[in-house]
């Protein structure tokens, strides 16, 4: 057995950047890629200030969030530990980009220089087949693979190591096989005291980074103030991670407009089923559902950065959610299709049962995306789900306001509105009072407080109260209001979520060395004066 | 994966880097199809690099920089007679014949006239900059120089300032030690003052500090900034800029007059090894025995005064108390003062008595860090500095003491440099560390010769002390009127006379002359040609703006050319060079150098053509044989060449590949008898290799003894001793040279002469920036901030400012984005991160963006590398400041030894016209 990682030293690396450059020329990245960076972090406050060089890369996760989350298998994790990317496989959806705790992965669209057109120099190493794909580090997987053939040890033979670790200048970058006890990666894990970075994340990443000074100097964990909200507030801190731009508008809109309309699909079925509705409205109100559902599967189509093998999406229904959010399309407008051509009571409950799939994969995709702590939340997926729900109950109530949907019963309607307002504003409130301790930082906090007012008001308060209303005045007019301030207050929230409380998850250190001014430097050392 | 990439039919090219002056280092480049692609370390010449192999940041800049769009890669003729910043030059490109013409023309017109002009300056000037690493670019162009005759090397590209100028200076007279170091594999404990090591010292520093820090060496980064080398240490200590002299007198004191020195320190070292007890008379001079003329030492055991080498080891020689003695003192131009009972103490009762008074709660008031941080720091120098402990090096005892004393730029330049250079030294003798295993180290020779040995460079002078090569102060021999415009020989007597004098003297002067030369002065004439090679100083000197303003008044400049900068901008030709990866040329590596290269190793590396030249560009080599041969001075440039005035001697009594003098030869059968006759004499004659051979291989090496890092066996073997504490013959030499030059009614160097002292006392020297806002009009409250500059990696003579993936990587690293200003004072003035702010001197301003930070002091904001083009591409964009536009040329901020210190005092404020460009607005 094998497993590749690597031992990072904090007191050795000075932040020169030179494993950076260096993995850029072995792995040919374009401009402002960068597969092994070095941060430049600082703690404390003057006079009490420590400056640290922390390597960030790639972890290679022994339990890697990119890899099921792939729907097309380019990601993948090898015997050795390793993981990989295909890059004739993945089509760019991002998936892996904001399921990385690490900030490790990149997509780049445009084949570009760093002078603008591209050198000669530059089109002779550019990799046509890496743009519009997900890009991260490899461990120079080439060089490892040559290993066995040349009969050489990767983290022995500089050959067959990553160009970082064989490259750094102050011998902070080490590589081996942590499955070997004789490795120097193991004897380093062994003789020092080293830490995971998010090893609460359940990544087990593969970098362990030593800390300790020797000479009695044992390392120390981070004060209070280094992480707390006025230091994870600071954008030019580069331990806070910055909104991820992976996942924009279009994402959104798929995630508004999708779980609206399959959320409109299991309303009428539920709505048919309980008499609410007529089978005739619920083709209808399928219609609708399938044409929104295909707007918001555009959008999406637009996102990903390798449309032409888009299809590669269905290939990992083992643990994709996104593969599986699509199968659930390829079930659901065949029974939409079937049921409007050929009316069946099972074909409906088909049609219903993959809107329910389809809502339930969008929201275990957010929730899978570990590298987002707004969306790794364990209240996310069941807020998508209740507000799926909502809007499909207020597009439905929209389209009984406007005669779209003809029969539907305000009686049925008006009191789920209500039930389903108050689950919303309910798993709201849940979901900001527990924001901080489920780790989500304070600038996505403050994102997510910007709109808690006008979401309480517009998506909570006004749908319960025309719902109440239409109760009471039977009234299909003041149905429709509250379905539309239902999608509104829908949306609002959602495309925050996608497109502003979503900042990366940023960098950390458990422990650092004792070093630095004041309180923070060193102990004193055979000062016996 | 394209097809050309990682394929087979590559080819990886050996080459050696040299882009900053702790090299060379080795590095390869992949090359396909006669494209360069890849840069990687040169691992091939394993553990006999103290790194193994690896190269630093920059190196991977050179592919780029091969195919920089924004190369000059045809020679250029200026169409604008205007000169300036704001004229257009109007390069257009002219064929090389049509470029070497003019420039041959020129030189040749220049020849007719003369080489010196009617004031006695030579007509051609030229200027390199770089720390010397230029001369590991410009093939033989050295020849081409030694064969012209008398060139003008002392207009500065930033000399002085940017350099460690006075541990060039006082370091090579004390120790040998152009350049020092610590000896980092046999030390645990180090002070340092200020010097980026982690950032300046190489890869060998950074490799070797590394091993240091994982074995416990301990570091304490005493600076008013933490520094990517503070980050690293044990503890910063955050000074208040330019008292750095003060906190190490303190911890003198503290050793001295608080803690019992005789138990703490190396007392046959000071003994027998330095000058301490020499006896002073009461003029400051040694009391010497009248016969002998050499200094007398008191003896204990026979209570009377013994000429100071007629002691034999383990004698008891007095260190302290005062004695009644008869001598004579040896002043200024042969003045004698016999004494039949002087009262004369040892020098080092005089250095106690001078330090009585720096207690640690002085220096805490004067440098703003807690007198018990000063004590704990003496404390633990003292202790791990293991008196008495040895160490076996190659079969020999030596003394081990394994503690070191680093200076930075800004310390140990300008006024307080010699203060601080002074105790450094100082201190290391005081514990037995200076120049043995453990301790501080000088790594390499500049002023005095063979300047590839230090060793050999050790030879006995007056008094039981080195020689070394002063200029001369006295009536007969001083050099009385400039023989170059920075006058060096006249002004500067510890900057000697060699090749590289030129750049070590002071080398602003005569940009500052140019414009306000002082009464009485000659007359400065401008240089009818003035070459500028690898070099900007009107960039990288202090008050660039003024620098370019002077630069543009020239008559005719050449500029070998790799884009439009902001010095060529002012040129007449360019001449594109075939640079880094595109030109032929051997250096040495290894032995001892800068930083930290000393190795275990020695000898030749090449550095070769890895693709064709881009366009036209021409290697220098041949630009430098086509020079010569159509000036007429083809056979001596051919001779000096043969001399060893490119790389080495091609003669010698041992072997004969020297060149036909009357032929040009091309670069290649240059470079080959270079080969030959390095290889020759590396291995003693055993194995004689071609430059073929080295293109395939290389690198050539031979052992190096470690013996050889330390000066101290030979100073021993030659019964020699440290000129220190007492300095004597500074004291001589400056109170002749006070003489001569009042004789010639200059009185504006007389703040420069004060210097002179035999125990440098400290003066308040933060004031002398402060106040000098007076001297101009203004008022010091303006003022309220220290802007200082920290070396950048990433950037440090690389050339590369044009290099965007340079500056991708590089604003990895704080600083490289913008000003850093404490947090809190930003918040004072209403700065937020990232805000354009703009900095003012009384000279000048700057713009920048801010970037807050808490490893800064609040008094301080810091520049890191030096920016503010306006010409170079991309560089232009990047709407990045330089102290170098707010640092004045003022003689009142010139020391003594032709140096100022790279920091001023600014006002901070937000830019509201918001000049300076957005955060990455660049790319």
């Amino acid at each position: 057995m094998t497993r590749y990682g690597m031992v990072v030293d904090l007191n050795r690396c000075v932040g020169c950047q030179t494993c950076t450059i260096a993995c850029k020329h072995a792995n040919d990245t374009p401009p402002g890629v960068q597969w092994r960076r070095v941060l430049d972090v600082e703690y404390g406050s003057f006079p009490d200030v420590e400056r640290v060089f922390l390597v960030t890369g790639c972890q290679h996760c022994a339990e890697p969030p990119c890899v099921p989350v792939c729907p097309t298998g380019a990601t993948r994790q090898r015997a050795d530990g390793l993981v990989t990317m295909d890059y004739d496989t993945c089509i760019g959806c991002a998936s892996c980009a904001v399921a990385c705790p690490y900030q490790a992965r990149t997509i780049v669209h445009e084949q570009t220089g760093y002078y603008g057109e591209q050198t000669v120099q530059e089109k002779k190493t550019s990799h046509a087949d890496r743009y519009g794909v997900a890009n991260k580090c490899t461990f120079c997987v080439e060089r490892i693979d040559d290993a066995a053939t040349l009969g050489l040890t990767p983290g022995v033979d500089p050959e067959v190591t990553p160009a970082c670790s064989v490259s750094c200048i102050a011998s902070a970058i080490r590589f081996g096989d942590f499955a070997d006890p004789a490795s120097e990666v193991s004897q380093l894990a062994k003789d020092n005291r080293t830490f995971q970075m998010h090893a609460e994340l359940g990544t087990d990443p593969q970098i362990r980074y030593l800390y300790e000074i020797p000479g009695g100097t044992p390392g120390r964990m981070p004060d209070a103030a280094d992480a707390d909200d006025e230091a994870m507030s600071d954008p030019s801190n580069p331990l806070v991670g910055a909104r991820q731009r992976f996942w924009d508008y279009r994402a959104a809109m798929n995630f508004f407009l999708g779980a609206m309309a399959s959320g409109l699909a299991v309303v009428a079925w539920l709505a048919n089923t309980a008499g609410a509705m007529g089978d005739s409205t619920l083709r209808s109100v399928n219609l609708i559902a399938a044409a929104v559902m295909a707007v918001g599967l555009f959008f999406v189509f637009l996102k990903i950065g390798r449309k032409a093998r888009f299809i590669r999406v269905l290939m990992r229904p083992q643990s994709s959610w996104m593969t599986r959010e699509t199968w659930c399309v390829g079930v659901f407008y065949p029974a939409v299709a079937a049921g409007t051509l050929a009316p069946h009571p099972a074909l409906n409950l088909v049609a219903a049962l993959a809107a329910a799939g389809f809502l339930a994969c969008q929201a275990r995709m957010v929730y899978a995306s570990k590298g987002i702590a707004a969306w790794r939340t364990p209240l996310v997926p069941w807020m998508l789900a209740a507000t799926g729900l909502f809007e499909g109950l207020g597009l439905l109530s929209v389209a009984v306001a406007l005669g779209a949907a003809h029969g539907v019963a305000l009686w049925a309607l008006a009191p789920a509105g209500l039930v389903l307002a108050a689950v919303n504003a309910a798993l709201w409130r849940r979901y900001r009072a527990t924001a901080k301790a489920m780790g989500i930082g304070p600038l996505s906090r403050r994102d997510l407080a910007a709109i808690s007012p006008a979401l309480h008001v517009l998506g909570h308060a006004a749908p319960a109260l025309l719902y109440a209303l239409c109760l009471v005045a039977g009234s299909p007019a003041l149905a429709g209001l509250a379905g539309a301030a239902a999608v509104a207050g829908g949306a609002l929230w959602k495309f925050t979520l996608i497109t502003r409380a979503c900042h990366q998850q940023g960098f950390a250190l458990p422990m650092m060395p004792q070093r630095g001014s004041g309180t923070r430097a060193a102990p004193e050392r055979l000062a016996a004066g | 994966m394209s097809a050309d990439a990682k394929s087979s039919g590559t080819k990886k090219v050996p080459i050696y880097c040299n882009q900053c002056v702790c090299g060379p280092d080795l590095f390869k480049v992949e090359v396909k199809d006669g494209i360069a692609l890849r840069i990687e370390p040169n691992l091939d010449i394993g553990e006999a690099h103290p790194a193994q192999g690896r190269v630093c940041v920059k190196a991977y800049g050179l592919v780029q920089k091969t195919y920089n769009p924004n190369r000059i890669t045809r020679p250029m003729k200026r169409t604008n007679p205007n000169k300036g910043r704001e004229h257009d030059p109007g390069f257009v490109p002219v064929s090389w014949d049509e470029a070497l013409d003019i420039v041959a023309a020129k030189m040749n017109q220049i020849r007719a006239q003369g080489l010196t002009d009617e004031e006695g300056y030579p007509r051609l000037a030229a200027s390199f900059g770089g720390g010397g690493t230029p001369t590991r670019y410009m093939g033989s162009f050295p020849a081409f120089l030694s064969a012209w005759g008398a060139v003008d090397l002392g207009f500065g590209s930033g000399q002085g300032a940017k350099c460690y100028h006075s541990e060039h200076l006082y370091g090579e007279f004390w120790h040998r030690a152009f350049t020092v170091t610590v000896d980092s594999p046999n030390c645990d404990y180090i002070i340092n003052c200020g010097n980026n090591q982690e950032a300046s010292a190489g890869v060998t520093g950074v490799w070797r500090q590394a091993d240091a820090r994982a074995r416990g060496l301990k570091r304490v980064q005493v600076e008013p900034h933490l520094s990517v080398t503070g980050a690293v240490s044990a503890e910063w200590v955050p000074i208040r800029p330019k008292t750095d002299a003060a906190f190490l007198y303190a911890v003198m004191h503290r050793i001295l007059h608080e803690r019992d020195w005789r138990a703490l320190c190396d007392l046959r070292f000071l003994a027998e090894d330095t000058n301490s007890p020499y006896l002073v008379g009461p003029n400051g001079y040694f009391l010497r025995d009248p016969a002998a003329s050499k200094p007398l030492i008191w003896d204990l055991a026979e209570g009377k005064a013994r000429p100071f080498d007629q002691f034999a080891p383990g004698a008891s020689p007095a260190l302290e108390g005062s004695f009644t003695v008869a001598g004579v003192e040896e002043g200024p131009d042969g003045e004698r003062w016999q004494h039949d009972a002087a009262e004369a103490k040892p020098s080092f009762q005089m250095l106690r008595d001078h330090l009585a008074a720096c207690t640690p709660e002085w220096a805490a008031k004067e440098c703003d860090v807690p007198a018990a941080s000063i004590r704990r720091v003496a404390d633990e120098f003292v202790a791990h500095a293991k008196v008495g402990a040895t160490i076996q090096i190659e079969g020999r005892t030596l003394p081990h003491r394994p503690v070191g004393i680093m200076l930075g730029k800004g310390v140990n330049n300008g006024w307080g440099g010699y203060q601080a250079v002074w105790a450094r030294t100082l201190l290391a003798c005081l514990v037995g560390a200076l120049e043995v295993p453990g301790g501080t180290l000088g790594t390499k020779v500049r002023l005095n010769r063979p300047a590839d040995n230090r060793k050999k460079s050790v030879k006995p002078g007056p008094d039981g002390f080195m020689h070394y090569p002063f200029n001369a102060t006295t009536k007969a021999d001083w050099q009385a009127k400039p023989h170059i415009r920075n006058a060096y020989k006249m002004l500067v007597p510890l900057s000697a006379n060699s090749p590289w004098s030129a750049a070590l003297g002071p080398a602003h002067l005569p940009w500052l002359f140019q414009k306000n030369p002082p009464k009485p002065w000659p007359k400065q004439t401008l240089p009818a040609m003035w070459i500028c090679y690898r070099t900007n100083p009107a960039i990288s000197s202090w008050n660039a703006p003024a620098v370019a303003q002077r630069i543009a008044e020239f008559p005719f400049t050449l500029a070998f050319a790799y884009t439009l900068d902001e010095s060529n901008y002012m040129a007449d030709v360019l001449l594109p060079e075939a640079t880094d990866i595109e030109s032929l040329q051997l250096s040495r590596i290894g032995g001892t150098g800068s930083g930290e290269q000393f190795w275990h190793h020695q000898g030749w590396a090449i550095r070769q053509p890895a693709v064709a030249p881009a366009g036209e560009c021409m290697d220098m080599t041949d630009i430098a044989t086509e020079l010569a041969r159509r000036t007429g001075i083809l056979r001596r440039y051919n001779e000096a060449i043969n001399r060893g005035s490119a790389a080495t001697a091609l003669k010698t009594a041992d072997f004969d590949y020297s060149l036909d003098p009357e032929l040009p030869h091309t670069a290649e059968r240059i470079w080959d008898a270079v080969a030959k006759a390095a290889s020759h004499q590396l291995s003693e004659g055993k194995e004689v290799h071609g430059i073929d051979w080295f293109r395939e291989h290389g690198f050539m090496l031979r052992e190096f003894p470690q013996l050889d890092w330390y000066l101290y066996p030979e100073m021993k073997q030659q019964g020699l001793r440290f000129e220190l504490p007492y300095q004597e013959r500074i004291k001589r030499h400056g109170a002749q040279l006070a003489r001569r030059l009042h004789e010639i009614g200059i009185q504006w160097w007389n703040h420069q002469l004060e210097e002179y002292e035999a125990l440098p006392g400290y003066k308040r020297f933060p004031d002398i920036w402060t106040d000098y806002a007076r001297e101009v009009g203004r008022d010091p409250a303006e003022f309220p901030f220290w802007a200082l500059t920290a070396r950048s990696m990433q950037y440090a003579w690389g050339a590369n400012v044009g290099l965007p993936l340079i500056h991708e990587v590089a604003q990895n690293v704080a600083g490289h984005d913008g000003i850093i200003i404490n947090r809190t004072t930003a918040r004072r003035l209403g700065i937020a991160d990232g805000d354009p702010v703009v900095l003012a001197s009384v000279s000048g301003e700057t713009r920048g963006r801010a970037t807050l930070r808490e490893g800064i002091r609040p008094d301080t904001v810091l520049l890191v590398g030096q920016f503010d083009h306006w010409a170079t591409p991309y560089a232009k964009d990047l709407g990045l400041g330089s102290l170098n536009s707010l640092t004045p040329l003022a003689l009142s901020l010139t020391d003594a030894t032709g140096s100022g210190a790279d920091l001023f005092r600014v006002s901070v404020r937000k830019d509201s016209s918001g000049q300076a460009v957005a955060r990455g607005g660049a790319r």
